[in-house]
This record gives structure tokens, sequence and C-alpha cells, in this order.
């Protein structure tokens, strides 16, 4: 009997009774369990409304009963991206129920009252008798965050999922052997880990892990004790694992390792492969594509190979990728159950089916491997009667990528921002935010300003944005003061700015008395000068220089950067109402214009 | 454990490089996460590598138990004097 299953017919000819499908910290489940599991929640599901159910579960194997179960019964699962009241109160609206289990937390007041079915808490019922399940009819539903605004619907048939199964095991089952135990930090809520961890492993026989281990201390010493795994993760959490060096307790026993959801850095890939002495697979795709292509480091370097059954290409004249396969559910319908879709990623194609993926054509943004639409956040915040205008950007911070925000506030927004604080008023436009999107991606530092800082084009370039965060993109110490605001014009750049107590710089500048020295002054004001001119100024000489008083840490400051006469020499002038602390002229050579690039901060 | 409150304190102001926050903006007992200071998930694993490597504690699994752990300052603290090496 072969052990691989087509979903469609994995319930008329279910694997041997005994077989263990699924895995918990205690305890294991086996085929007899599974369609005992899902005749029960198929005989609720019968006698219910049909329709869409939200799907709700932190627990793999139910997801797996419960997709099954409205396989069969007709019904579409509904899987939200993300907690979120909003996000949920949204997708009720057009639910005829929810499906859940213990796994998660009610959340009652966001359903607003939908009828909930227990996943597993069925009776034992009448035998059912299950049928071929329908290939083609939608079955399930996800939300993404679209690239132009709203986050749009993308709906799946069994049979997309069902191919793509297939493929997987051509492409990656000869190096996972037919026992290997499957664990997982990825979600089933994506399409990535809905494959990986639940679907695939269930049609082709390999037991997966219900629950979701997210710390290594746990994660490890379970996989150890197995004979043979595969891991199925993220970028975010392989990084930490990869750091660890706790991988190294693996070697031998877990076979492959699967990275999906955002970019893998060459360090992790490489650490990774050097712990365990294979290198991870590294998954490229969308929700509308499913499966596009996979690479490992060691074999194929930076070049992605199309998976079974997808063909690729360039389109010019903006080089996105094209793709083509039995997976892709939006898109132009070729026929023969095959669709293309264009995605937002530009390529270089290579000879024999190999590209090299070289960023997005769009704003739309990774955070923790959830996708982020930037233009969608913006419009949003915007929303608030404290926002007349507001550009996001991702920085990394600590290693750690996350969104920025530069807002220019309305009248009111800034009598609430003197009345309360800087950071109350922040923290009111992060929970305006909060209500749409999943914490992890709100803005992590604001900066309020009278307008956006946009060039002469009236294109907002992201390195002025930018900018006006350099305080802490750095690593270590602050190099830079922080701008708390700004003010400019075509003739003159005003910043209000904050000297940090642990300024790099101060270091050798006398312990017993740190102060700025003035050379640091001078560099402060034509980085401003060149956040304000869009290309670093070319100093020919300094003329004037004074700095009449020493400058201590900690201190609230002005620099003003403005056009000094004719030519393009400047004036600066760093001081506080009551003292000045460096004034000067700087005589500039005359620049090269330099062409901007636009916004883009998906690039950044 | 006074002391240890306004460490741990700096602690998360420094590694989650929080702005115009300062140990005295954040009260000990009042929650971290999400409706108090604004923490998310990432800021949870980072802080739990951050404390391992400063205190030599052990954060392990249990959701339930790190919900109680990460709770407040003070539960942190708590957690800390109890587990350190």
């Amino acid at each position: 009997m072969q052990r691989f299953k087509p979903l469609s017919r994995l319930l008329i000819d279910p694997p041997p009774a005994e077989r263990v499908v699924a895995f918990r910290r205690n305890g294991e489940v086996d085929a007899a369990d599974l369609l005992s599991d899902v005749a029960m929640l198929s005989a609720r599901l019968r006698a219910t409304a049909s329709g869409r159910f939200l799907l709700i579960t932190d627990d793999s194997y139910a997801a797996a009963v419960g997709l099954l179960a409205l396989s069969g019964s007709g019904g579409i699962a509904v899987l939200p991206p993300n907690r979120q009241s909003e996000t949920l109160r949204d997708l009720a609206a057009d639910a005829v129920g929810v499906l859940r289990d213990g796994s998660v937390e009610a959340n009652g007041g966001a359903l607003g009252g939908l009828p909930a079915i227990d996943l597993l808490g069925g009776t034992a019922s009448d035998p059912v008798a299950f049928g071929e399940l329908d290939r083609d009819a939608p079955l399930i539903e996800f939300r993404t965050s679209g690239t132009t605004g709203d986050g749009r619907p993308v709906v799946k048939a069994l049979r997309h999922l069902e191919d793509e199964v297939v493929a997987l095991e051509a492409r990656f089952g000869a190096a996972l052997p037919r026992d290997a135990k499957i664990f997982a930090t990825a979600s089933h809520q994506h399409i990535y880990g809905l494959l990986f961890r639940v679907l695939w492993p269930l049609a082709s026989g390999r037991p997966f892990q219900a629950e979701t281990l997210l710390h290594q201390q746990e994660l490890l010493p379970r996989i150890a004790a197995a004979d043979c795994a595969g891991l199925v993760t993220t970028p975010v959490h392989l990084k930490r694992l990869a750091a660890s060096g706790g991988l190294r307790l693996l070697h031998g026993i877990c076979a492959a390792v699967y990275s999906s959801g955002g970019p893998l850095d060459v360090e992790t890939a490489e650490s990774v492969g050097d712990q365990l002495g294979v290198a991870p697979y590294e998954i490229f795709g969308s929700t509308e594509t499913g499966g596009v292509a996979a690479r490992r480091r060691d074999i194929d370097g930076e070049i992605w190979r199309p998976l079974p059954q997808v063909a690729i290409r360039r389109r010019d004249p903006d080089g996105r990728l094209e793709v083509e396969s039995p997976f892709v559910s939006a898109g132009d319908d070729l026929g023969g159950g095959r669709m293309r879709a264009r995605m937002s990623d530009r390529i270089d194609s290579l000879p024999g089916s190999g590209f090299l993926l070289l960023g997005r054509v769009d704003r739309t943004v990774k955070i923790a491997e959830k996708r982020l639409s930037l233009p969608e956040m913006e419009r949003l915040l915007c929303e608030h009667d404290y926002v007349a205008e507001a550009a996001l950007l991702v920085l990394e911070v600590a290693g750690r990528r996350r969104v920025h925000a530069v807002v220019v506030p309305t009248e009111a927004g800034r009598a609430c921002c003197e009345a309360e604080s800087r950071r109350g008023f922040g923290v009111r436009l992060a929970e305006h935010l909060g209500r749409y999107f999943d914490p992890v991606m709100l803005p992590r530092a604001w900066r309020f300003v009278d307008a956006l800082p946009r060039d002469s084009q009236d294109k907002l370039p992201v390195k002025s944005l930018a900018g006006l965060f350099a305080d802490r993109t750095g690593s270590g110490r602050p190099r830079l003061p922080r701008v708390i605001s700004e003010q400019r014009s075509v003739d003159a750049l005003e910043r209000q700015l904050e000297i940090p107590d642990d300024l790099a710089q101060l270091e050798g500048h006398f312990d017993a008395f740190p102060v700025v020295a003035g050379v640091v002054q001078l560099a402060w004001a034509l980085d401003a000068a060149a956040d304000w001119l869009g290309q670093r100024p070319v100093l020919a000489g300094l003329e004037a220089l004074k700095f009449p008083m020493p400058l201590r840490p900690g201190r609230s400051l002005t620099l003003r950067v403005e056009r000094s006469g004719r030519g393009p020499n400047l004036r600066f002038r760093l001081h506080d109402g009551e003292f000045v602390y460096a004034v000067g002229r700087a005589v500039l050579v005359e620049p090269e214009p330099e062409p901007e690039p636009e916004c883009n901060p998906g690039r950044a | 454990m006074e002391t240890l409150e306004q460490q741990i304190k700096e602690l998360i102001i420094d590694v989650l490089m929080l702005e115009d926050v300062t140990p005295a903006d954040i009260e000990s007992r009042a929650a971290l996460f999400v409706d108090g200071l604004g923490l998310d998930s990432i800021d949870a694993l980072e802080l739990a590598m951050a404390l391992e490597e400063r205190y030599g504690v052990k954060i392990g699994d249990d959701p339930e138990q790190n919900q109680e752990i990460f709770a407040s300052v003070h539960n942190l603290a708590a957690f800390v004097t109890e587990n350190r090496v």
C-alpha cells in the first residue's frame, strides 16, 4: 500500500488505524482518532448552516480536523491573519460560525455572538460515510495585507493545497525519511505553516507536532528525543536557534530544516549548516501563489529553483516575477487548473529556470514574517483626528526590523502632545493602530514634524525620513543627538535636538566634566545639512567658527542650518535660547546634482 | 529587591531602546505587555535573552508561567531573585 495519500482521498483510503498522525507534549493521535474526530465534527457541521467558519486554534491537529470536516460538509475555513479584535470583528461579519478549541482564549466580544463549535469537543456520533473530498470547491480563505490598501481575501480550493503537497513531496521528500517527526515554530494560520507542518505531513504519513514550541529550551530536547525529525521554522526563530548553538544537539537527527516567511540571512543559513550538517531549505512564495521556489545555500548559493509544476518568467519593463502553477489561486486562469500571477518581487532570471530575487517593487514589508502594507497603515494613521500627514519606514534597530513613524500633527494633535507628553501622544496613536494591526507591527519610535521632509520634486526620500532616526540606527552607544522635531524650508532647516547622556563621542572627553567636542558639533551640523540638501556637502573651508560655551550632554538644543548669501555656502548655529554653543559658516564646493531614490522603505 | 527592580527597568529601556521612558515611568506592578508599556512578542524574546544573559536565569516554555513572570517588573524581579545563579 502506498504511504502517500492525496488529501482528497485521505478519509476514504485512510492510513492504518494505529499509524501515529500527530503528537503532543503528552500523547499521540493515530489515524483512527483522526477519522473519529473528523466524523464527530462533520456530524455537528451538518446540523448547522453551511458557509464560512472562522478557524481559530493553536493546535495544528485540531486545525487539520477542522479543514477535513469543513471540506466534507461544503464549508469554508477562514484563517484570521492575527487575533486583533478589529480583524476578528471584520471577518466575523460574513461568517456563520467559529471553529475553535481550548488552545485559544475566548474573545467573544469581537466575534459578535457567532455560534462556536469546539473542534475536538464532540461526542461519539453515528458512523459517517465519508466520500472523496471535493477538490474544486473553495475550502480556505486567507487574508493578506494588500499592496494597495485593504487586506483582501485569497481563496484556495483543496486542489491548490493537494497539488502543492504532491510537489513538496517530490521536491523535498527524498531528503526527509518517512518516519521523520515534524516539529514547527511556524504557525498554521498562514499558508506556509499550514502546508509544511500540517498538510504535507498528513498526506505523506509523517507524524506532526500539534503544539507550537517557541522556546528552544523545550523545543531542542524534544526534537533530540526523536529518532529522526524535520523542522518547519521562520527566519526570526531560526536566527535565535542558530545563535544559541543548540542545533548541534540535533546533528544526525534533524534531517531537514525549512525556513520561509522572509529573507534568511547568510550567516544564519551557514551556522545552521555547520551545526546540523545540513543547510536549511529556504522557501519562497506568497499566499496568492503558494510555493514558488526553494534553495539551499550550500547547493544553490543565491539562486532560487522553482518547485515542481512551477514556471517562472521575468516580466519587463520592471523585471517583476511572473509565476504559473497549479498552486496559484489568484490571477489569470490558463485552463487545466493552472493560473498565472504577477508578484511584487523583482528578479533576474538565469539560464536553466533559476532566478535571483532583487527586492520588492511596492511598499509591502515584512515584520517578524508578517506582511505589512505601509500605505495601508499610513492611511489608517491619517484617519486619526490628531494626524495631518504620516510617513512610515522600516529601520533595523538593535538587529530587529521595526516600523518607525514620522507624523505631522494637526492643531488638535499638537495641543494633545503639549498637554500630555511626546510619549503619551505616541502611545495614543499606537493604540489607534493596535485596533487593526498585530502589536509587533506598531511603530516603535515617533518623530513629530511640521512638514514631511519632501525634496524639490515633492518626493519623500527614504534617506531624509531615516535621518530623523539616525540616533537609533547605529550600533552601540548613540553617536548622534536625537531629533525631537524639525522645520524645513528652501532657505533653512531647524531641528530641536536632545543630546543623550551616553553619547559615544563623550568617551575620553573628561569623565569628571563631560563635554561634546566642537568637531562633533560641527559634524552634526553637516549631517543635518546633508539630510536637508539630499546630499553630503563637500567642505571647501570653514569661516567664523566659534564654540562660545562648552556643551554638556543631556541638554535640549536648536540646530539651525541656513543658506548664507549667494552660492552654496551655509551658516549654522547651535543654541538653546540662552547660550550659543557653536556658530560658523561652511564654504562649500559647488555640488553635483544626484538623483534621489524615491520613498521605498520596502527595500530599506 | 528595590534595586533589582530598578536594574530591570533600566535593562528593559536599554535593551528594547524605548524612547521617552525613564525607569520612573515604569511602575513595578503595572502590566508590561500590550495594555501597559505596550511591549510585544519580539520584545518578550529579546527581554528573555537579556535576562538569561545578565542574571543566568533560565526562562522555560510554559506559556502560562511565562505570562506570570513577564506580567510586571515586580514579577520579573521576584523570578530573578529566586532563580539567579
